[in-house]
């Protein structure tokens, strides 16, 4: 009995078993690694100026798009998406001044985000600066 | 000339592997430092619309705000009640900003919900300072 304890205690280390600590290191890498996402999400970069509200519009000549529900109306015309966008090219505003640039935006009630969406992200495309028109209350 | 081919039998080749757990950890402390907690607002239920002039975003962006299919609105992955909040919060996190490229807000708006719901979210991160970062989809 006594034999047995002694030889018990002679046996008994205090080391830390660190043998596995890599193997665990490197599977801790590879979980986070598989169970990383990297989001990067698809946008349109869209500045709105502010500033004081104003009854007038900025310009006779200022370029207009309505949304009316699902339809699009560029100065009062009637247009597609297509067309808008061929209408906005067409006006080069990446050239002008940023004052001339501004592209002003109605929108009806009900109108959905995404056709207001797809005009806001033309008009962006195109170098404007949209300036949201108000309803009167 | 026996005895050598012997010898040479007997030579082993040991791996270092006793740094590799200090390697493996000093991985791990890098990732952990480097890397950025998304507050992607990933649980809020929000159809995308379409547009063929989304890009992808290189640029960090200094909040995000979601407005999910019922109208609800969500700052920064946080419930709020009234496009004020968002107005608040936009501007506290752009106080301190020097540059352009740190007033980047995150927009990102269920398809089909009307203009009375989401233009004063629009208009509440523009009148905080933000510049508007509409999230889409297109067809690729």
């Amino acid at each position: 009995m006594r034999q047995r304890s002694q030889r018990e205690k002679k046996h008994r280390s205090g080391e830390i078993p660190t043998g596995s600590f890599s193997d665990i290191a490197f599977l801790l890498i590879i979980y986070f690694l598989v169970a990383t996402t990297l989001v990067k999400v698809k946008t349109i970069t869209a500045d709105l100026p502010t500033g004081e509200k104003t009854s007038q519009p900025q310009s006779d000549k200022t370029p207009i798009v309505n949304l009316r529900g699902v339809e699009v109306f560029f100065n009062d015309h009637k247009v597609t998406m297509d067309q808008l966008n061929e209408r906005l090219a067409a006006l080069e505003l990446g050239a002008q001044d940023p004052s001339k640039r501004v592209i002003m935006l109605e929108s009806a009630s009900g109108t959905p985000y995404e056709n207001y969406f797809q005009a806001l992200a033309s008009i962006s495309k195109h170098d404007g600066v949209v300036a949201i028109v108000e309803e009167d209350e | 000339m026996k005895k050598r081919l012997q010898r040479q039998k007997r030579r082993s080749v040991p791996v270092p592997i006793a740094s590799m757990g200090d390697i493996a950890f000093l991985l791990i402390i890098f990732f952990m430092v480097c890397s950025e907690v998304s507050k992607d607002n990933s649980k809020v239920q929000v159809t995308l619309p379409f547009s063929e002039f989304v890009e992808k975003i290189e640029i960090p962006v200094a909040a995000r705000v979601a407005v999910d299919e019922n109208g609800d609105i969500y700052f920064d992955g946080y419930q709020v009640d009234s496009v004020k909040e968002v107005e608040l919060g936009v501007r506290a996190l752009l106080t301190k900003t020097v540059s352009d490229d740190q007033r980047h807000v995150q927009f990102k708006c269920d398809a089909a919900l009307p203009k009375e719901t989401f233009e004063p979210v629009i208009k509440a991160i523009a009148e905080g300072g933000g510049i508007i970062e509409a999230v889409g989809e297109n067809n690729e």
